[in-house]
């Protein structure tokens, strides 16, 4: 799996996220042209001539992590919203027009960025880029559409909680980095979204969704040419404000204080432990991306062979690694019974131990690179898993960094992979979160 | 309002095949093994997906989900290789391999860098031939199968869903999960699982998908030798199966939840039947993406649901058309009847032009953009071949949805949502 995608999906999006990205050329054209409109607006194209579609996105270089402690939520509730009309687009008329030509859109946000994308067919990128530009600047948000809303976003935070595996995932990224911005609840707080009112939303998006913020991302069966041309009479004509981005701190280390036992009604526990990571950027995020691999993304994968196959402690277990631009986080969690919590805890310590004082071995380390190969492999089937990695990879570091990033991992050694084990996995330097049924509490 | 200027442009503008067009090879080995290969030149990946004709269709409530506990056993070892030997295989040529069971099928469904295909092929063929099925290992998968089950039934939607086939089908097959229960799987012992691997794997019962940057004389090639030894196997015994229970109750369970689950629905044509592409249709105008009429009334304009949609999932029937949301439990009254609103509003009124042509083209879009992976390719057509459709289905759906009118949907509310079970979920 690429360094950012698999842990997004599953711990950090607010939305219906699906897929991933990837920066290998697709057949059409080499590489994506990568230029900034006059007004500050970044555009990516690339030509990808896979199937008769374009995957146009819009992402905002807005997240939770811009918000004020009284603006929680915010960035989440504007992607709600923006679908929802312009002036010149009532209530509905932008889901008739997207699928009615059989595309589809899909939204979703995270701490780093906010992101809108439409799949149309080839033949409308005009028609995509106006409805992009369109609710960038222009979105109305009729009074009674927002109220409404609300108990849209509400139903989100229970189905959230519903879910143990997506709840642990906020939960354990919540504890690990608060009271950083990282860890503060992205959909926000009923307390705060209730009385939310039209003209402190309209605020918020007047002051984030500027063209400098935005990075307009298009990848399908069109010449960047003609992309770049469209771009000029759309993005390109939205007012030049410039805005500077708030600086997000660093995250605070994470010790053993960092612990949160819930009670919950499954009949199963669930364990979740996480250790600071290096943000993108760093040079580490090679050999981190690496030891995750090795230790839990697969099958074959440290973790699922001691714990699973042969202690049988857990009936799945994971490892994730999430480099956001200002900070990292691997996660591990499993899903067992209650009574293995503490041994499974032990053996996951003891999974890492050996790697800090052994090292990997060199056919692990062909094998994660390899997985990062096929990742991103599978990544250019489409055009939006490819506009995707172009456009996670400008808003949480630089599209170079991600175009040249398999070459690199392909440079890291076994050594190096047990550097970073040293460096970052201690035995009392993660945060730990469990799920315990109420019966066994 | 753009949209007034498009509907000139539709017909060229609706999605249509992909632009990278992609060669189709099929054969059929002696012993009756079907083997169809897309050659793709997109990415250098291959995915593989090997059906067999074993599922629930197959099974009764005292054998429930051994066609899928015989699958999580194979991958447990072969002859050659013990389960953890295997992992590390897969994972070495950048790939993945899984074998579960489903309804009118099971898959070993692999995937790898396509400069592997070969390797990743023997995999399958390893996994499918010689699967060590040791009697140790049985009684560890059914421990996690056990696991899984019990999460299935801590999930409040999955648990829904379970309770809601089991109340619509009744005495038929379809109402078993596929995992099974804790009661089924404690009586198949280790004998019966190779039994019942032994009576599904023959060639006659088995197809093999095969897309991705290939060369399909070579692929045909290589499944000819790895699976032409096999013994052919005699013809698929078709099931009898006791008809469903019929739509028409309402099952309210206790659980504990932030949110009370809702399904709604009916029996509902198979993939073969001459309503499936308008019941395709109805599920679309119902349920189907942001413009849909659960999405639009229920969630946009009452703010009832985050999830409100519709499932009409293709099988040999009958299939069974299901409308669903999850809500506040304060609001699941009225959430349920929003949702049997907009079933009597389907078979009352005629859908508007414009609504149709909305949801033909969100329907046959969807379609084109759901085959464009390689795993998806694979598993297609190996799908529609076992199905008894052939390689024109795409083609031949894409123009019975066409055909679809605003009466043949009406028609098909009034016989298939006619009358509709019900199943609530949730808190007290």
């Amino acid at each position: 799996m690429a360094h950012a995608s698999t842990g997004l999906v599953a711990v950090l999006l607010a939305g219906c996220a699906v897929g991933a990205g990837s920066p290998m050329p697709g057949p059409g054209s080499a590489s994506p042209v990568r230029t900034v409109l006059p007004n500050g607006v970044t555009l990516i194209a690339q030509e990808h001539r896979a199937s008769d579609v374009v995957a146009l996105q819009l992402w905002m270089r807005v997240g939770g992590r811009d918000e004020s402690p009284d603006e929680l939520g915010l960035s989440h509730y504007l992607e709600h919203m923006l679908f929802k009309g312009t002036p010149t687009r009532p209530p509905g008329a932008i889901d008739d027009l997207i699928e009615g030509l059989g595309g589809t859109s899909n939204a979703f946000t995270s701490y780093d960025y906010t992101h809108y994308d439409v799949v149309l067919p080839a033949g409308q990128v005009r028609a995509g880029l106006e409805l992009l530009a369109d609710i960038g600047v222009n979105a109305s948000f009729p009074a009674d559409e927002l109220e409404r809303e609300k108990k849209v976003v509400f139903e989100e935070m229970s189905l959230v909680e519903d879910d143990p595996e997506k709840y642990l995932g906020r939960r354990l990224n919540e504890l690990a980095y608060a009271p950083h911005p990282y860890g503060r609840p992205i959909l926000g707080t009923r307390e705060l979204i209730q009385p939310l009112t039209r003209e402190r939303l309209e605020r918020y998006y007047k002051k984030r969704y500027v063209a400098p913020s935005m990075v307009l991302v298009v990848v399908g069966a069109v010449s960047p040419r003609e992309v770049q041309a469209l771009a000029e009479v759309t993005f390109g004509r939205l007012p030049a404000i410039r805005t500077a981005r708030p600086d997000a701190p660093l995250p605070p280390a994470i010790d053993r204080s960092k612990r949160q036992d819930v009670s919950r009604a499954e009949k199963q526990a669930y364990l979740g432990l996480a250790w600071r990571g290096a943000p993108n950027g760093d040079e580490d995020i090679y050999a981190v991306d690496l030891l995750t691999t090795i230790l839990g993304d697969s099958p074959s994968s440290r973790l699922n062979q001691t714990l699973r196959e042969r202690e049988r402690l857990v009936a799945s277990i994971e490892a994730n690694y999430v480099a956001s631009a200002k900070a990292g986080l691997v996660t591990i969690t499993a899903r067992l019974e209650p009574q293995n919590l503490e041994r499974a805890e032990a053996a996951i310590r003891e999974v890492i131990r050996r790697v800090r004082d052994e090292g990997v071995t060199e056919a692990e380390r062909q094998r994660a690179i390899i997985t990062a190969e096929s990742g991103y492999a599978f990544d250019i089937e489409t055009a939006e898993g490819l506009a995707k990695s172009y456009g996670q990879a400008e808003t949480t570091w630089t599209l170079e960094d991600e175009l040249a990033y398999l070459g690199r991992l392909r440079q890291i050694t076994a050594a190096q992979i047990q550097a970073v084990a040293r460096k970052y996995f201690g035995d009392a330097n993660y945060a730990r979160v469990r799920f315990l049924p109420e019966a066994a509490k | 309002m753009r949209r007034c200027a498009l509907p000139g442009l539709l017909a060229a503008c609706l999605l249509a095949a992909p632009a990278a067009a992609a060669e189709v090879t099929q054969a059929r080995l002696d012993n009756g093994l079907t083997v169809i290969v897309r050659e793709n030149p997109v990415a250098p990946v291959v995915a593989v997906s090997l059906l067999v004709k074993m599922g629930t269709r197959w099974e009764q409530p005292a054998t429930a989900g051994i066609s899928n506990f015989v699958h999580a056993v194979m991958v447990k070892g072969t002859a050659r290789r013990s389960g953890s030997e295997l992992a590390e295989a897969v994972a070495a040529l950048g790939g993945k391999i899984s074998a579960t069971g489903d309804m009118d099928d099971s898959e070993i469904r692999a995937s790898a860098l396509a400069r592997f295909w070969r390797e990743l092929l023997a995999l399958v063929a390893e996994l499918a031939l010689e699967p060590k099925l040791l009697p140790a290992e049985v009684d560890v998968e059914r421990d996690f199968l056990l696991s899984r089950i019990q999460k299935r039934r801590d999930n409040a939607p999955a648990r829904a869903f379970d309770e809601f086939f089991a109340a619509l089908y009744g005495q038929h097959p379809y109402a078993l999960p596929v995992l099974g229960t804790p009661e089924s799987l404690a009586r198949v012992d280790h004998a019966a699982i190779v039994a019942a691997y032994r009576e599904g794997y023959r060639a006659a019962r088995m197809i093999l998908g095969v897309s991705g940057q290939v060369g399909a004389p070579e692929v045909l090639a290589e499944a000819r030798r790895l699976f032409g030894g096999m013994p052919p196997g005699g013809a698929v015994p078709e099931p009898v199966s006791p008809a469903p229970l019929g739509p028409g109750r309402r099952v309210a369970i206790e659980m504990p939840a932030q949110q009370s689950q809702i399904l709604l629905g009916g029996l509902a044509p198979s993939l073969e039947h001459p309503d499936h592409a308008a019941v395709k249709v109805l599920s679309t105008i119902l349920g189907g993406g942001m413009a849909g009429r659960l999405f639009v009334e229920l969630r946009d304009k009452r703010g009832l649901a985050y999830t409100a949609t519709s499932y009409y999932d293709p099988v040999r029937g009958p299939g069974a058309l299901v409308l669903y949301l999850g809500t506040a439990p304060g609001n699941a009254a009225r959430a349920e009847e929003a949702l049997r609103r907009e079933v009597e509003r389907m078979r009352r009124e005629l859908v508007g032009t414009e609504e149709l042509r909305r949801a033909k083209g969100y329907l046959l879009g969807r379609y084109v953009m759901d085959r464009r992976t390689n795993e998806r390719q694979a598993w297609y057509l190996a799908f529609y071949e076992l199905e008894g459709q052939g390689r024109d289905y795409p083609a031949r759906y894409r123009q019975a949805v066409e055909a679809v009118t605003a009466s043949d949907v009406q028609r098909v509310a009034r016989q298939y949502l006619g009358t509709v079970t019900t199943l609530v979920l949730g808190p007290r």
